[in-house]
């Protein structure tokens, strides 16, 4: 990948991830046992840019897509919410794709990626209403999260094994040509 | 491709692991909770907005139906707040989000309702009720 095409790569993911989350903020969520669940479609790029990126330049494409969806359609306090769920959630994603390929696919990654998204919102949560009770909802989150993260993780591996650059992108990562 | 052969073993290590941890703030709870006895403990409601507590709501052994007008509750201009016996609601908010009216009664202890929005939280509590006995005897 050549620099110009690796900037426009990054800025294909972010826009597409904001689309996404855009999209999905107008589906009501089926779940009434859940209030506060969605699906976290937009979790699929930041799986394909783990797996096609840098850790840099993934952690650009989720810190693009934070900032302007929170000024597309949030105010201060979501994009709080919004900001350590992701945080956590890429951390938490890098490190399981750290564990291998021969180890993980992608729905232990997409899987880590929900789960920890919750955690983050909720120790926000239960940080502005200074009580830790708030934490006590995450296994329900954590359940719904299971399964969406799975869903998710399928997308992303269809994606990436049959759209041919994602592919390629995948290999130039995993044989350690790219450039940082 | 099928699911099982995308997923790998570590998928699951990973999974299981995580599942297993977000119970931890309940046990955690429940271990906390084992303190307090079951036979005169007392459920109360307490409301609070941006951190100050606006009002406490005793649940246990509460019956009717009633309908709270907090004019400091920012979520709605009024009739925000439902009790139904033991069970306490939120009744209409205009939040965008509208997760605290989803959540729907809570009775438990440890239950809450949030509005992030609006900052504006309703946490169920036990406390050990009629003691006044205790401490008479306490007091000698």
């Amino acid at each position: 990948m050549t620099k110009n095409q690796r900037l426009v790569y990054i800025a294909l993911l972010a826009s597409q991830a904001v689309i996404i989350g855009l999209l999905e903020r107008a589906i009501p969520f089926p779940f009434a046992i859940a209030p506060g669940a969605k699906l976290g479609l937009a979790n699929i790029i930041t799986v394909m840019a783990i797996y096609t990126l840098s850790t840099r330049d993934a952690g650009k494409v989720v810190g693009i897509r934070l900032v302007l969806t929170s000024l597309l359609g949030g105010t201060m306090s979501t994009f709080m919410y919004s900001a350590s769920g992701a945080v956590l959630s890429f951390i938490g994603m890098w490190a399981v794709h750290k564990l291998g390929p021969s180890r993980v696919s992608m729905i232990g990654v997409s899987v880590t990626g929900a789960i920890l998204h919750n955690v983050g919102q909720l120790l926000v949560a239960s940080w502005i209403a200074q009580t830790w009770t708030v934490l006590l909802y995450l296994p329900v989150l954590s359940f719904i999260a299971v399964l969406s993260g799975i869903a998710v993780g399928i997308a992303a591996n269809y994606l990436l094994t049959h759209v041919k650059k994602l592919h390629y992108y995948r290999y130039l990562r995993e044989s350690g040509e790219q450039p940082n | 491709m099928s699911f099982f052969q995308i997923v790998k073993r570590w998928d699951w290590v990973v999974i299981i692991t995580l599942l297993l941890l977000s119970f931890l703030p309940s046990a955690v709870f429940s271990y906390q909770q084992a303190g307090i006895s079951e036979d005169n403990s007392e459920f109360i409601a307490v409301i609070s907005v941006d951190n100050k507590v606006i009002k406490e709501v005793t649940l246990t052994g509460n019956i009717g139906h009633e309908i709270l007008d907090l004019d400091d509750i920012p979520c709605h201009d009024s009739h925000q707040i439902e009790i139904l016996d033991n069970q306490i609601r939120m009744k209409v908010s205009d939040c965008p989000d509208q997760v605290c009216v989803l959540t729907n009664y809570i009775s438990r202890p440890g239950q809450t309702i949030i509005c992030l929005h609006h900052r504006v939280f309703i946490e169920i509590k036990a406390v050990q009720g009629n003691s006044e006995t205790e401490d008479i005897i306490i007091s000698y």
